[in-house]
């Protein structure tokens, strides 16, 4: 393999240089951070899970806490992770998809097409999550 | 609107320290870069360093950054680009030799590691003609067009965080010569392009497409090399041609 001329590396900031950039630089970008966004997530998850080694009246609290206060506000942040997986997901589907040979002639207008029914489907998770907690419309 | 335009300039300095320099170029002299450049290297500033030769887009030789977007000088009308501010900076992911001038050596070896020619399985002892129908010609004649000018791999955000990818042009070029009837070699390149650095960190942002000046599709070339690629690799495994 070439000794490619590392001096010359970006780094990750250059994924979030939009100017000048195309539909599929855009979705490049935005499926990184939305994937770093998950995996963050995960992680979190994790942590929040591994209060269970504390006791189940420990974890309980912390559920608690997070559910119905005081920390509840953090709920918000699920809709934002909502967002990010129905975004991330779409975009993985038209990948694996055009990866395959299928729609690599019109993957913009796949691309389009996949997170329209993403941002659909996202809409209705968030109107069931709402009445699941209990906000009336 | 003024009747001048202002190059502005990415330059760097004896010691490595980057400055712009810029230049007033009368409007009703030039219409590309590459003359708005010729009128400063002429007229102003007989230091300033640039790549160049045919000046009809067909050498490859003037890639650079304009306005934020790997073009190449020759072809980029300053008009169209509608601001009378225009800067100029060398290709990114190369090593700067001077001004605008790049070291495009690394390019030119990863292009030479997908083989790009032509291989045949009887050592170029044919009797014939190896016959080529249109059909069979156009599986391949858009990415035979590319003038290896390297914008794409500037463009390529996957080459700006790993320098060892194999880069979109090298690739494109690896399948021109798969999609070619004549050619038995793709069992060879498909052991190159398949390896770590090879389609698999291709994460399809389209950019090298985007760029192109000469219309070759990477992007599209890449995701049929990772089709050929897992076709010859099942072949390997469950056997078969």
């Amino acid at each position: 393999m070439v000794e490619a001329n590392k001096e010359m590396k970006e780094g990750i900031s250059a994924w979030a240089k939009f100017y000048r950039k195309g539909t599929g630089y855009l979705a490049f970008a935005f499926h990184r951070l939305s994937g770093l966004v998950i995996l963050f997530y995960l992680y979190l998850h994790y942590t929040v899970l591994s209060n269970l080694l504390r006791g189940q009246a420990t974890y309980n609290a912390i559920v608690k806490s997070i559910t119905y206060g005081p920390y509840d506000s953090f709920l918000a942040l699920d809709f934002l992770l909502a967002l990010v997986i129905f975004y991330h997901g779409a975009n993985g589907v038209r990948l694996a998809l055009n990866e395959f040979g299928i729609g690599m002639y019109h993957h913009k207008a796949l691309f389009f097409t996949f997170e329209i029914i993403a941002m659909i489907l996202l809409g209705l998770f968030d109107y069931y999550a709402l009445q699941f907690v209990g906000v009336g419309f | 609107m003024t009747d001048e335009y202002e190059f502005e300039i990415k330059r760097k300095d004896e010691s490595g320290k980057v400055y712009y320099s810029t230049y007033k170029v009368p409007k009703d002299k030039i219409s590309t870069v590459l003359e708005g450049l010729l009128y400063i290297k002429e007229n102003i500033d007989q230091s300033l360093s640039f790549r160049y030769s045919c000046r009809m887009e067909i050498c490859g030789s003037c890639g650079m950054e304009i306005d934020g977007k790997p073009r190449m000088a020759c072809s980029t009308i300053v008009e169209d680009l509608k601001k009378d501010r225009i800067r100029i900076e060398p290709l990114k992911h190369y090593k700067v030799i001077r001004d605008l001038v790049v070291d495009i050596d690394p390019f030119f070896e990863k292009y030479r590691e997908v083989k790009p020619y032509i291989i045949r399985d009887d050592d170029g002892k044919y009797d014939k003609e190896l016959p080529q129908t249109p059909e069979q010609f156009h599986e391949y004649a858009n990415f035979a067009m590319c003038i290896k000018c390297g914008l794409c791999m500037a463009a390529c955000p996957i080459e700006g965080s790993d320098p060892q990818y194999l880069g979109p042009a090298p690739l494109a070029a690896a399948w021109r010569y798969i999609a070619d009837n004549r050619d038995k070699g793709a069992k060879y390149r498909v052991e190159v392009v398949d390896g770590e650095e090879g389609t698999s960190r291709c994460h399809f942002a389209g950019e090298c497409t985007e760029v192109c000046p000469k219309g070759v599709d990477p992007s599209f070339a890449i995701q049929k090399l990772r089709r050929t690629a897992l076709k010859i690799e099942l072949a390997s495994i469950f056997g078969g041609r």
